[in-house]
């Protein structure tokens, strides 16, 4: 488009990314905080807490299945659908559930939930009504308060954007190996596009294929066209070609009776030795048209489909199983969305995920920031800014800054709602829009650089009031869980504390007005801590 | 004879101020064009693209479907840095139809709906 190669793919580079950007930082940083799902739903389950896994934990699980037909066998013999959630390292209780009845046309009820302490074997009572983990992780790809599909597509342009903005990134980039070495502090907009280039070039290959495969966890939303083309019922064609434990019979009203559990675990023992089951699920328990499927955990494959057994529900017969030789291409696809959902990452892989996702919002973050400020390092003294310059830099306050502030609101409403308060969730959620709303009213009267200092300022206290409202609400705090070895409660903890650090340095650094030119330039760590700052 | 002279110039000043917003807009025109050339025609180019390979594949079908759709985004990235990289639109534009079209056919007679 330009008069050269290199030039219009720097300018594709630039305004592909801008365009996009807050809403790829918004599916970044919540991306991020969902490899953490399990663990920040267990921090806002304060009931949880408590709850150990056993060392036994594997050879509990089937005495538990079989207690867990016979409670749902009582409390809720007639519902349409039960499961049996077993204790796993990152959740450790135990959970019966089934489905509540369905409301006129709706297709599901939701669940009825009943926790039990895997170790007493006691029931857990006083959960609390909270999204946790799942709600960034919704938010990542489903956005919020509007229509699922819709958000779905422009999640997908957005993320071809970035796409495309990464391989023009790696054109116009002649060096690339000297970059991952150079930080040239003190340069105004330069060091900037250091910082760029740094947390771009470092985690580049994370980037790449967080952003290819996330694409194509949605891409039969995306392109259902070749599978429409070789299969007559198109997708659904391509899944029950593909997964045999996909077929759904039909339901029947007729009654008959379950078949016994224990022949169904013993055919599973004999099938899966070792398993390390995570769920079973009964389809029209006590039905003519039951249906009973056991599922075992992928564990650290790279492996996203589950090994599964689909069982007839009255005879106890074995309807299909899961294949255990995948060809060449299904392990390339499948192990694309494993890579990206990242659930077979160790505690410490998963802390490698989440230092790249981080780099990823540094990327975004100093991307939009350093348009800001070439722009206005251009402009002339008397020239007043323009209408774009302006948006882009309140922009760039209200989701920079924004973000990590209504993420503690959502925290510190999840400790001070009460708890049988109606509709409790989403009152959580709504703690995290009114705050963004606020921060991004307050970003469109002003958004100098003192905003930025206040800003960050009120970030600082409010990671500090997580830890502090939920060391004088619940049982624990920050020290307990180092003491008792809770991992994942620390974690959060001990990542707010991080946060609320690297938030009082931003403020410190951030260049007044007043001070002489010589000091306003920023210090090296402060330019590299700004950016660490914006997640 | 005269009434005609003013229709005419009449339909020339719409045409002339047609003209000039062009000109005047040109370059977003452009602009807003290749976009769509890339993200609609990238679009469809792929979908049919892919579609193609999926039935041409010498693999077994849920085999070609898959790797025909794990390939849909590479191919959707590099049709829209092209775009960005040619600098001729028109280019762009009739490249872009007479290859969809080129592969549409060949998917329709392959797949016998014509």
């Amino acid at each position: 488009m330009k008069e050269n190669f290199f030039r219009s793919m720097t300018w594709m580079h630039t305004w592909v990314g801008l365009l996009v950007c807050w809403l790829l930082y918004l599916i970044f940083y919540a991306g991020t905080l969902s490899f953490f799902r399990d663990e920040i739903t267990l921090w806002n389950q304060p009931a949880l807490h408590n709850v150990q896994t056993t060392d036994t934990r594997i050879a509990q699980q089937k005495s538990q299945i079989i207690a867990g037909v016979k409670y749902l066998q009582n409390v809720a013999a007639d519902s349409q659908r039960w499961g049996i959630y077993l204790p796993t390292q990152r959740e450790p209780q135990l959970n019966y559930a089934y489905e509540k009845p369905r409301p006129e046309g709706k297709r599901f009820g939701g669940w009825q939930e009943h926790n039990i302490d895997p170790s007493t074997g006691q029931t857990i009572a006083q959960t609390r009504e909270t999204k946790g983990g799942n709600f960034f992780y919704r938010l990542h790809f489903d956005l919020h308060y509007i229509d699922v599909l819709t958000a779905r597509w422009i999640v997908c342009l957005a993320s071809l954007f970035m796409l495309v903005a990464l391989i023009s990134g790696i054109v116009i980039h002649k060096r690339i190996f000297k970059d991952m070495f150079s930080f040239r502090a003190n340069k105004g907009s330069r060091s900037w596009l250091d910082g760029h280039n740094v947390s771009s070039v470092l985690a580049l290959p994370f980037h790449l294929m967080i952003t290819y495969t996330g694409l194509i966890t949605l891409i039969f939303m995306l392109f259902p066209y070749p599978a429409m083309t070789a299969y007559e019922d198109g997708v659904r064609g391509l899944f029950n070609d593909v997964l045999p434990t996909n077929v759904r019979s039909k339901s029947s009203p007729e009654s008959a009776p379950l078949a016994n559990i224990e022949g169904i675990l013993d055919h599973v023992y004999t099938n899966w030795p070792d398993a390390d089951l995570t769920q079973i699920s009964i389809r029209d328990p006590n039905k003519a048209s039951a249906t009973i499927t056991v599922r075992a955990s992928t564990g650290t494959m790279l492996r996203d489909q589950t090994p599964t057994l689909l069982f007839n529900g009255v005879d106890g017969s074995l309807i299909a199983k899961s294949a255990t030789e995948l060809t060449n291409t299904e392990v390339f696809y499948d192990s694309m969305t494993a890579l990206h959902t990242g659930r077979l990452a160790n505690p410490l892989l998963r802390w490698l995920y989440f230092l790249c996702g981080i780099a990823g919002c540094v990327m975004i973050a100093s991307g939009c920031i350093m348009w800001a400020k070439r722009i206005r390092e251009r402009m002339k003294k008397q020239q007043t800014a323009s209408f774009g310059l302006k948006l882009v830099e309140g922009l760039n306050l209200a989701t920079l800054m924004g973000l990590p502030l209504a993420t503690c609101a959502f925290f510190i409403a999840n400790r001070l709602l009460p708890i049988n308060v109606a509709e409790r969730a989403d009152k959580e959620i709504l703690a995290f829009f009114l705050t963004w709303l606020a921060v991004a009213l307050f970003a469109l009267f002003k958004r100098a650089t003192a905003q930025w200092i206040q800003l960050a300022w009120l970030n600082a206290v409010a990671c500090i009031a997580v830890v502090l409202i939920n060391a004088l609400t619940t049982d624990g705090n920050i020290i307990s869980y180092l003491l008792n070895g809770q991992w994942a409660l620390f974690s959060v903890d001990f990542l707010c504390i991080i946060f609320a650090g690297l938030f009082v340095i931003q403020a410190k650094k951030i260049p007044t007005r007043a001070q002489p030119k010589a000091q306003r330039q920023s210090s090296r760590r402060a330019a590299k801590t700004n950016l660490q700052e914006q997640q | 004879m005269h009434a005609q002279s003013v229709k005419t110039s009449q339909t020339f000043s719409i045409a002339s101020k047609l003209s000039h917003a062009y000109q005047a807009h040109s370059y977003r025109i452009a602009v807003v064009s290749r976009f769509l050339a890339a993200i609609v025609g990238g679009y469809v180019f792929t979908a049919v693209f892919s579609s193609l390979l999926s039935i041409i594949l010498p693999l077994k079908k849920s085999d070609a479907v898959l790797l025909s759709i794990s390939l849909t985004i590479f191919i959707y990235s590099c049709v829209f840095i092209w775009v960005f990289a040619v600098k001729s639109l028109t280019k762009i534009w009739i490249t872009i139809l007479l290859t969809t079209t080129g592969l549409a056919l060949i998917l329709s007679l392959l797949k016998g709906w014509l």
